[in-house]
């Protein structure tokens, strides 16, 4: 993978926003640009791109990207279904919702579809509580879900996925 | 009905842009600042007695006088939005529908420090959220409030939005800096604290979102007769994130003359508990917060009608009282398991947890391996002495406070849920198919819900 032109104006702008030398401050962001440019995860390769554009050692980038929860160390499916587990959603029912995504989709937490389709994954507190339970799916949150409201985002990411082929 | 100063025009159509902002009086804050010295602005938020909103409650106008100003070193400002306390969502509800509140009292508290370059360092989950404030951002710059030479003042300044990328020990500070200098949330060991050594060593302070949205009504009314909003020290407004089973979750402005029980059962607030249960127990403050049973919770140990203060929230100390936190409500109902409920906060702080020191890296993993056992009926009567154990030697043997955090919610629960905890070594099988329910410590409140 290389960035696209826009990818790599885009990371200088990012550099611009941190004093002289500091640029290593742009790992984190630059990171998740390289993981959207990547089918959502980050391959060896991709993070010691990473650290020659920053010019840093390509150890001080697998630091990072291992510590982060949000950077993902292998391949997942189109869609990432991260569930919150914690406390406030659990008490609005997020242990049934994590069943029902697994019984419906027929794979354990951390597991992928075999056509490449879903992954789930649990996830702790993202700041929703008070719309739980939830979810993050890409850039978006899904709130307050039910049974039929996972049915309805499954559906959709399906008719979505048939439409983009 | 409580004073607002902070949400009371968040209810007018397009405020989160910036012509509609400022129509309603945005930006006078900057534009009576920035005609002061910054020591005298300093000197108004000292005024306000205001404390600060991330979860510590440490004065601000103090911590801002604290920092260190040596010849030719620049000196930062840093917004921690990293919400990531469980049961916490209000500094996301500030952002998305007053991005301009934020970044008008960031441009004020940027002049105050001498801060040209501004950071706000954002949990890397509230994506949408980083596209709201770079528009606020851009249109502040368009406006003339942020760049060159503000309001042909020489000052110079620019706000900058990081994202972060899932780890909620960056909400710690020093652990913050770390992230935002490309590194491993690993928290400093302090001193030096950031006020003499933060970000690229150089002379920091970090505050909270609603910290710094607050500066605006101090410099609009003024920190003394923002001092005479609230109860006693505490003063101003707070914003409380309530969840859990209630009829009403959602983020409320209170100015802090409320009692507990008036927060939770009138309409205006929570609006009682959901599906006519009753109340069984509360974290008034986030989950590191002692949890509290509901006599507990609505009266104090000297039977005196709790409040929504820092001081009234505290009264009795750890014993019999809690803590505001981070104003994460988060209500739990007579149908909730104690035990079940104090596992899912201890397995989020082994997953928080950095690893750094052995007793917060191995005892937040113990004590959840412990609260597994217990919950699902494999536990003994010694493992609650056990756990017990285990959370006192983590507390006050840290770097940093996520140490303490992941203890007292384990200590309270043990404390006052001790009951419940014993039933489920002694009836390992009931507790696989049913909750424990209310017991005798809940009596008193046949009269809230009646
Ligand atoms: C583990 C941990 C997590 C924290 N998370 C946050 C947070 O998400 N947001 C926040 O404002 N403060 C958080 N804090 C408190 C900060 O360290 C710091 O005290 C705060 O940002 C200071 O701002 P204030 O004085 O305006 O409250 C956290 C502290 C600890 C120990
Ligand atoms: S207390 Fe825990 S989170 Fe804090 S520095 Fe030590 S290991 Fe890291
Ligand atoms: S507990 Fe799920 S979003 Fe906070």
């Amino acid at each position: 993978m290389v960035f696209s032109e826009d990818k790599l104006q885009k990371v200088q702008e990012i550099i611009a926003r941190y004093p002289e030398g500091k640029q290593k401050s742009a790992l984190i962001p630059v990171l998740h640009l390289a993981q959207e440019a990547n089918n959502g995860w980050l391959s060896p390769e991709v993070m010691d791109y990473v650290a020659g554009l920053l010019s840093i050692k390509p150890i001080e980038v697998y630091e990072v990207a291992t510590f982060y929860s949000m950077y993902n160390m292998k391949l997942i499916g189109k869609y990432l279904f991260e569930v919150c587990q914690t406390g406030p959603c659990m008490l609005r029912g997020s242990d049934d919702i994590i069943a029902y995504i697994k019984e419906k989709l027929a794979i354990g937490v951390g597991e992928t579809t075999t056509d490449g389709m879903f992954t789930l994954k649990t996830v702790e507190c993202l700041g929703a509580c008070g719309y739980a339970p939830m979810m993050q799916m890409g850039k978006f949150y899904k709130e307050h879900l039910t049974r039929e409201k996972v049915d309805q985002i499954i559906e959709e990411c399906r008719s979505n996925a048939a439409l983009n082929n | 009905m409580g004073r607002k100063v902070l949400l009371d025009k968040a209810h007018i159509e397009g405020i989160r842009y910036y012509d509609v902002y400022r129509k309603n009086g945005g930006y006078a804050a900057v534009e009576k600042a920035l005609k002061m010295a910054p020591g005298d602005v300093v000197e108004e938020v000292k005024k306000s007695g205001l404390r600060g909103r991330g979860g510590a409650g440490f004065p601000t106008g103090m911590k801002w006088s604290f920092l260190a100003k040596p010849e030719g070193v620049p000196r930062y400002l840093v917004c921690n939005a990293d919400e990531s306390e469980p049961g916490t969502f209000k500094d996301r509800y500030l952002m998305e529908f007053l991005p301009h509140l934020l970044i008008e009292g960031l441009i004020v508290a940027s002049w105050a420090l001498g801060s040209n370059r501004t950071y706000i360092y954002i949990r890397g989950e509230y994506a949408w959220i980083v596209d709201i404030l770079e528009q606020a951002i851009a249109e502040a710059n368009q406006a003339g409030f942020l760049g060159k030479n503000i309001l042909g003042t020489g000052f110079d300044c620019q706000i900058y939005v990081q994202r972060g990328a899932g780890a909620y020990i960056c909400g710690e500070e020093t652990a913050l800096i770390e992230s935002l200098e490309g590194k491993r949330g690993n928290p400093r060991i302090k001193p030096p604290f950031p006020a003499i050594k933060g970000l690229y060593d150089c002379p920091t302070v970090v505050n909270n979102v609603e910290t710094l949205a607050a500066v605006v009504p101090i410099m609009n009314l003024g920190g003394e007769e923002y001092a005479k909003i609230g109860v006693g020290k505490s003063t101003g407004t707070k914003l409380i994130s309530a969840c859990g089973n209630i009829n009403k979750p959602g983020v409320y402005e209170i100015d802090m003359t409320q009692s507990v029980e008036e927060f939770i059962f009138s309409d205006e607030y929570c609006g009682g508990i959901a599906n006519g249960k009753r109340l069984k127990a509360c974290i008034p403050g986030g989950s590191s917060v002692p949890i509290l049973p509901a006599n507990l919770l609505l009266k104090t140990a000297k039977g005196e009608q709790r409040m929504m203060t820092y001081e009234s929230l505290a009264d009795g100390g750890f014993p019999t009282g809690s803590m505001m936190g981070s104003g994460g409500f988060i209500v739990l109902d007579e149908d909730q398991c104690v035990v079940r409920h104090t596992l899912s906060l201890a397995r989020f702080y082994r997953h928080e947890s950095c690893g750094q020191c052995s007793p917060c890296r191995e005892g937040t993993g113990w004590m959840e391996k412990i609260l597994t056992k217990l919950e699902y009926g494999k536990g003994q009567m010694s493992d609650i002495d056990l756990l017990w154990d285990i959370q006192r030697k983590i507390e006050g043997n840290t770097i940093c406070p996520l140490g303490d955090a992941a203890a007292w919610p384990v200590a309270a629960a043990i404390r006052h849920f001790r009951d419940e905890f014993e039933w489920h070594v002694t009836h390992p099988e009931e507790a696989q198919v049913r909750n424990f329910g209310l017991a005798h410590y809940a009596d008193p409140l046949e009269v809230a819900v009646g």
